[in-house]
């Protein structure tokens, strides 16, 4: 069976006053189906960009080069309109920020019923038993209720259980996480992570997962990708990267992580 | 809720008591006898006691204002036994100009104001965001920047003067508009239609430049949003997008901007009223400044305080529906 997701030679160009920048500089990875590929990289790298860019979601005047390729088809230099239907049923994407990435003057059933309905068709009350299945399925309590609760009046970790029941909804085959747990408390941190590792394992989709932060990626990736202000510095299987990084790039990287043994150290000699 | 309407309320109350209370003791106490003006050239200082009994200013000042207080509500009586008039309630007493109740003066007035004010906000809503919307939507294209440089020219151009220009262009010089006349909307719609037109457009153009600027600038802030990106990302369609998600957060604060503008203009186009001599609130208020005619100022700005607090208690009631994340609680 192909690859879910065939990423080669991905450059993504804007331009700005001081004329073209490259903020992506010929990545090329793949995903494959029932898959976790981590990409990591401080701010700036290019990280986001790249996921953008196969989302089909970069900014208006960013030019793309190069192939990616979604079951074997082109999606670089598509029409929007087609790359829409796509969009939210065979790859969807969660953020960074949940609150500010759910629209506050809606309810959640309404912001998950309108994806579904946008993809699937169908009445709102049929939309609706969907998105409440959606939110039980990401472990939300009381459901039947709260699927008519606005954005503000869930907790942060609360927040992106919706997103990816949103996400999650058309049961897409690839999910990009662009540093879904980067906004949360460490131990709300621990159930997203566990949440979403399981449930891809449930559905045997591909994810793509964003972060700066190493540990996190050794725990759910099985391939890595590590960026350096746009460029590809490592590419390999996570035991791989982790165990003899070939760049010193991420080695510092892997040095970087705390250790809460030295934390402890610095404790007591502090 | 109710709690909170109910408090609203007192304190609106509150507020046109105070406004009651200042603007009395500046047009009552520090302004010069009244009594004066009324009695004309041929007076008698026995003409001025009697006046000064039947209106009440020889009572000390506390009686003066609390006699005021009362009549609007309860109504009053002026002087005594064959000279006795009764003002009934709600009395704002009589006008030293004209001898007219002020309250039948606000009455009559009050409608023409009101169809100044509603036609020029439809005028400028439409255009206002609609230009605003456009030149968000196209920002940065010759579109934006058009719309944009007359929008700061139109909100710079003071309102007399766009009233002149008007009139001299399209009454003089053109002769496409009759000079503006007072026609019932009943008696001659095309007349009526025609004498309202040049106000509507000259007090809707000030606004409609504001609120161009205003929805411009909410609509390219919310169409930055992270959540106009998940919409994105959701593979909605960018109508449904554009309507559902960017519209509603961009235009929420234009319906609160929306409503203090608009009652404050019930209160009177005192400029645009007094200009194309339309009889008013704001040129009732002109005429009542420049002759001192104590009881209608104080009417009209009375009247203008009490849209204001009461356009401000919609306000924000209407703003709860608008935002999910405002709620009323009531202390």
């Amino acid at each position: 069976m192909s690859d879910l997701l065939v990423v080669e030679d991905l450059t993504v160009t804007f331009p700005t006053t001081r004329g073209l920048v490259d903020v992506v500089k010929g990545v090329s990875f793949t995903v494959g189906r029932d898959e976790t590929v981590g990409i990591v990289g401080e701010s700036g790298s290019g990280k986001s960009m790249t996921s953008l860019a196969v989302m089909g979601l970069l900014p208006k005047g960013a030019r793309t080069s190069g192939s990616v390729r979604l079951d074997g088809v082109e999606l670089l230099g598509r029409p929007d309109r087609e790359l829409r239907r796509l969009r939210g049923a065979r790859m969807s994407m969660i953020f960074q920020d949940p609150l500010s990435s759910l629209n506050p003057y809606y309810t959640v059933g309404l912001q998950i019923e309108e994806m579904y309905r946008a993809h699937r068709g169908g009445s709102r009350r049929a939309a609706r038993t969907v998105a409440i299945d959606a939110l039980r399925q990401v472990g939300l309590p009381e459901p039947e209720r709260r699927v008519d609760f606005y954005p503000h009046q869930f907790s942060g970790g609360q927040r992106q259980r919706i997103m990816i029941a949103m996400a999650l909804v058309c049961s897409p085959a690839l999910l990009f996480a662009d540093e879904p747990t980067t906004a949360l408390d460490v131990t709300v941190q621990a159930q997203i992570l566990k949440l979403l590792a399981g449930l891809r394992e449930e559905s045997g989709m591909g994810m793509v997962f964003i972060t700066h932060d190493l540990a996190v990626i050794s725990s759910i990736a099985t391939r890595v990708l590590v960026m350096r202000q746009g460029e590809q510095v490592e590419y390999g299987s996570a035991e791989q990267v982790f165990a003899e990084p070939r760049h010193d790039y991420t080695r510092m990287l892997l040095e970087s992580i705390p250790r809460i043994d030295d934390a402890l150290d610095d404790g007591v000699r502090a | 809720m109710a709690r909170y309407v109910a408090g609203r309320l007192a304190g609106m109350v509150l507020i046109l008591f105070l406004v009651c209370l200042f603007t009395f003791i500046i047009f009552f106490a520090l302004q010069p006898d009244p009594a004066v003006m009324i009695c004309g050239k041929t007076c008698t200082p026995e003409r001025i006691d009697q006046i000064h009994s039947v209106l009440g200013l020889d009572e000390p000042f506390v009686g003066q204002f609390f006699g005021f207080l009362f009549g609007i509500f309860a109504g009053r009586d002026y002087g005594q036994g064959a000279n006795l008039v009764h003002c009934a309630g709600p009395c704002l007493g009589y006008s030293f100009q004209t001898g007219q109740s002020v309250w039948d003066m606000v009455v009559e007035r009050l409608p023409v104001s009101a169809t100044v004010a509603i036609g020029a906000a439809v005028l400028w809503l439409l255009i206002g965001i609609v230009a605003g919307l456009l030149s968000a939507v196209k920002e940065g294209t010759w579109w934006d920047r058009t719309a944009m440089g007359l929008a700061l020219g139109g909100s710079s151009i003071p309102n007399y003067v766009l009233a002149l220009a008007l009139q001299y262009v399209l009454v003089v010089q053109l002769q496409v508009l009759p000079f503006p006349q007072a026609v019932a909307f009943g008696d001659d719609p095309v007349v009526w239609f025609e004498s309202y037109l040049m106000p509507w457009l000259v007090l809707a153009t000030g606004y409609a430049c504001l609120y161009a600027r205003l929805t411009r600038a909410n609509v390219i802030d919310t169409l930055a949003e992270n959540f106009m990106r998940t919409a994105r990302s959701k593979g909605l369609s960018p109508a449904l997008t554009m309507r559902r998600h960017a519209l509603r957060p961009a235009l929420t604060p234009i319906a609160t901007i929306f409503g203090m503008d608009f009652a404050a203009l019930l209160g009177g186009a005192l400029i645009t009223e007094t200009v194309f001599g339309l009889n008013g609130v704001g040129k009732m208020a002109a005429d009542s400044i420049a002759k001192n005619d104590q009881p209608v100022i104080m009417a009209v700005t009375l009247l203008a305080a009490f849209f204001v607090v009461i356009g401000n208690l919609v306000v924000d009631l209407v703003y709860t529906r608008l935002d999910p994340r405002v709620r009323i609680t009531a202390q």
